[in-house]
């Protein structure tokens, strides 16, 4: 014979009390573990994004300017015609020559008289001379400028090129009359290295003669000025050309432009050096230039760069190695041609496939310049992009396309080696791949180039998930308060419904710590079955999204997290029971049995 | 068997003291059927609360079997609560979502096979035997108020309580509940203390003593 006063009894005999209950519990666990889920997803995806620095440190320049070709292009196409119109004005009527001349004419007994009128022709004859010199610098600069607007014309024609293929994109005829009429001045527009190189003399040397010029210019009022403050004004001696603050304007671009112009000849000064160096370091395995660039790629989180590394194809195979990661489908990219391989978890969050493009040209967030063929899938444990180095550093003359190092420090060396590290870089140090770190640092200073390692990496990813963290820990607490009110409260209506029983038993002997223990049974096997509940829907939903969103789009997430399945979500079942026994405990620890039979309703 | 000596229950109002139960003493045979009767207020329900231990004394003495309550502890009171006495309220208070039997059983102390024999054979007796699984929601209030005073017997107590029982029913009705209450004390199941306002419903008790501002008088 069965206690009537069983749980089992209560439970199935008061399902619509207690069903409403567990289910308001299972919810708030399945949306307590399907949110921290997906935060540990967003972390782990970021981790494995990111898992190439695990064993690679990449040194890059601090920071992509590229206004710094721009802007003293843009400054140089403003000033041209003025500095133009400037050095005609000195070289015309009333101008330089006209004003040397006059010095020139000056009777012999007044420059007999006047010394400095000596050097007033000097200074004139120099002024004219830099002004003619200038004029031949500004030929091939204009030709520049002439290339520029036109490329500018060009980038114009090619977005009105990509509207019409994104809105017809069936229809290749815009495409082929673009290419046909394009093709052929694309190639005369862009300059060759051998061009840029007397550009860039040319700019240097316009820049000194614009100096040139403008000091004449100074000496030359500075001289009239002297004999005008001597009382001995010269007849028939006009006045000098004032120096010109459009020509100071004038140089101080060009001499931004002649710097540009030096990167895209040489992207980083130094960066052979660093090369050298850093293949020298104790305990290092592999050095390599990379001409790197990035994909953009979803993390849950947000929107990440996925690092692709423009290596040379040696470089490639050698990276695969030290990943334990293969070529599954398609090939390695070849040598100088527009080509990437990238892993499939990568190629499954970007929906691309051997065959299809990847770039700036299909996606305008990733930096990867113009679309990239996809030739090859990347298998194996760590998410890993490829492309060509020499693609990378001879197509882009005009579009600074920055290159660093990749520097991977050998694995599991000796203590000897770290020792040699520790009194290369002079502080203590506790890891090998640390010292290498460090050294780097030490040979690329704090200036050009920085460091990115995992730890720097890994704290990058921590301290935003850590903000996503906090919200989402203020927002479990803040469900398992207003839950533990709620259910609290729901439990009090329902144990006030119930006096009469608890009356009734208190009356004719039951105890007061048993009806207590059965009344904390009660809520503990509601609280429980709600939490078992809401761990099984959630696996089950999370099991459902791993399968048609996660996977697919290249996200990590581990179903069977029990960090996050059990521990993260048992306070609600636990404040939930603790906040509805204190409640109701404490009521029947003060239950008046006779009060309740005295009441006559 | 059951004794109180010179019992008294005080109420502290404010500065003024009212006496629920003023300097009683009383004897319940074993066996007997003691009435008690008086008006509303009269103290009755109070005494019988200390009779059966729901309420300690101001002063004086209750004693069952000799033993007196004042060396009883709660939990020792509650037992004997639960295993000696059975009590009928004027409400049922039955549990709703348990059955007529069920509920019956609520009031046993061994659950065993031969106490829901029992518990069947009581609610075949107070006229339910077709009504075994009924919830209290399906049984008229009579019904209810019979299988309360199953309840109240299914555990042989040696003393029932019953406090004004018959309040909430017809006379018909009320008279029912008394007349099986009467049966289990004749069938030498225990002894009856019934409180009561109306002592029509008291024909076959040993005593009826009536209550008036706390103190027993002669009936």
């Amino acid at each position: 014979m069965t206690n009537p006063l069983s749980l089992w009894n209560f439970y199935f005999r008061n399902k619509r009390k207690v069903l409403p209950v567990i289910g308001i519990l299972a919810l708030a666990i399945l949306g307590v573990v399907v949110t921290d889920s997906l935060l540990a997803s967003a972390r782990e995806t970021a981790y494995a994004t990111f898992g190439s620095y695990q064993k690679l440190i990449l040194v890059a320049p601090r920071a992509t300017r590229d206004q710094d070709l721009a802007n003293p292009l843009q400054d140089s196409l403003m000033r041209l015609h003025d500095v133009q119109l400037q050095v005609d004005t000195l070289d015309g009527p009333g101008g330089i020559t006209s004003y040397y001349n006059a010095v020139v004419a000056l009777p012999a007994q007044v420059r007999a008289q006047l010394p400095a009128v000596q050097r007033l022709q000097v200074d004139s004859a120099n002024a004219r001379y830099y002004a003619a010199r200038l004029r031949g610098d500004l030929v091939p600069l204009g030709d520049l400028i002439f290339r520029v607007q036109r490329l500018q014309s060009e980038e114009q024609a090619f977005n009105q090129l990509v509207n019409q293929l994104t809105q017809n994109p069936n229809d290749p005829r815009p495409l082929i009359t673009y290419l046909q009429q394009h093709q052929t001045f694309l190639q005369s527009v862009l300059p060759d290295s051998a061009q840029l190189g007397r550009l860039q003399l040319a700019v240097t040397s316009a820049s000194a003669d614009a100096n040139g010029l403008q000091q004449s210019l100074q000496a030359m009022n500075r001289d009239t000025a002297n004999l005008n403050s001597a009382g001995q004004n010269v007849a028939n001696l006009p006045l000098p050309p004032s120096p010109s603050a459009t020509i100071d304007q004038f140089r101080s671009a060009l001499d931004r432009l002649t710097a540009s112009l030096g990167s895209i000849e040489q992207p980083q000064p130094g960066l052979d050096k660093l090369l050298a160096d850093s293949a020298h370091i104790p305990g290092t395995a592999l050095v390599k230039r990379d001409a790197y660039s990035n994909l953009d790629i979803n993390l849950l989180a947000g929107n990440a760069q996925f690092d692709l590394y423009g290596i040379d194809q040696p470089g490639m195979t050698q990276l695969l190695t030290l990943y334990g990661d293969r070529v599954v489908a398609g090939r390695l990219p070849r040598q100088n041609a527009s080509e990437i391989a990238v892993s499939e978890e990568i190629a499954r969050a970007r929906h691309v496939s051997v065959g299809s493009k990847l770039g700036n040209n299909v996606d305008e967030l990733d930096r990867l310049p113009d679309a990239f063929t996809v030739v090859g899938i990347i298998g194996g444990p760590t998410r890993l992009g490829v492309i060509p180095l020499d693609y990378m550093t001879e197509h882009y003359l005009f579009e600074r396309r920055y290159q660093g190092l990749i520097v991977i420090p050998q694995a599991g060396h000796a203590q000897a080696v770290h020792d040699e590290l520790q009194r290369l870089v002079g502080i203590p140090q506790a890891g090998h791949a640390q010292a290498v770190h460090d050294e780097l640092q030490r040979l690329v200073g704090d200036q050009a180039f920085r460091l990115f390692d995992w730890p720097y990496i890994k704290a990058k990813i921590d301290s935003l998930i850590a903000n996503l963290d906090s919200i989402n820990r203020f927002l479990i607490l803040l469900v398992t308060l207003v839950l533990s009110l709620v259910v609290g409260l729901l439990n009090n209506l329902f144990f006030r419904q119930r006096m009469n029983e608890f009356g009734l038993l208190a009356a004719v002997g039951y105890s007061r710590w048993g009806l207590i223990r059965r009344v904390a049974l009660e809520s503990f096997g509601v609280t429980l079955a709600a939490w078992l509940l809401g761990v099984g829907i959630a696996v089950a939903v999370l099991s459902w999204f791993n399968t048609v969103f996660m996977v697919p789009h290249g996200l990590l997430m581990n179903v069977f997290d029990w960090n996050v399945l059990a521990l993260h979500t048992l306070p609600i079942p636990l404040m939930v029971f603790l906040f509805g026994m204190g409640t109701v405990g404490w009521q029947l620890l003060r239950l008046d049995p006779i009060s309740i039979i005295e009441r006559r309703d | 068997m059951l004794s109180a000596k010179d019992l008294a229950l005080d109420y502290r109002t404010g500065g003024s003291v009212a006496h629920a139960v003023d300097t009683v003493s009383l004897n319940v045979g074993r066996g007997s059927f003691v009435g008690l009767v008086g008006p509303s207020g009269s103290g009755k329900s109070s005494l019988m609360y200390l009779l059966s231990g729901l309420k300690r004394p101001s002063r004086g003495a209750v004693s069952f079997e000799d033993r007196d309550y004042a060396n009883l502890s709660g939990a020792g009171l509650m037992r004997l609560r639960r295993r000696r006495f059975g009590f009928v309220f004027q409400q049922h208070f039955l549990v709703n979502y348990l059955s007529a039997f069920e509920n019956v059983m609520v009031g046993a102390v061994e659950r065993d096979h031969d106490t829901a024999a029992y518990a069947q054979a009581l609610l075949h007796r107070v006229g339910l035997g077709d009504k075994l699984m009924k919830r209290p929601y399906q049984l008229s209030i009579g019904e209810r108020q019979r299988v309360a005073v199953a309840r109240a017997l299914v555990h042989r107590p040696a003393v029932v309580f019953a406090d004004e029982p018959t309040a909430s029913l017809d006379q018909a009705t009320g008279h029912e509940v008394v007349n099986l209450l009467a049966d289990y004390r004749r069938s030498g199941g225990g002894s009856l203390l019934v409180v009561t306002h109306d002592p029509a419903m008291l024909s076959d008790a040993d005593r009826v003593l009536q209550m008036r501002d706390g103190r027993l008088m002669a009936a």
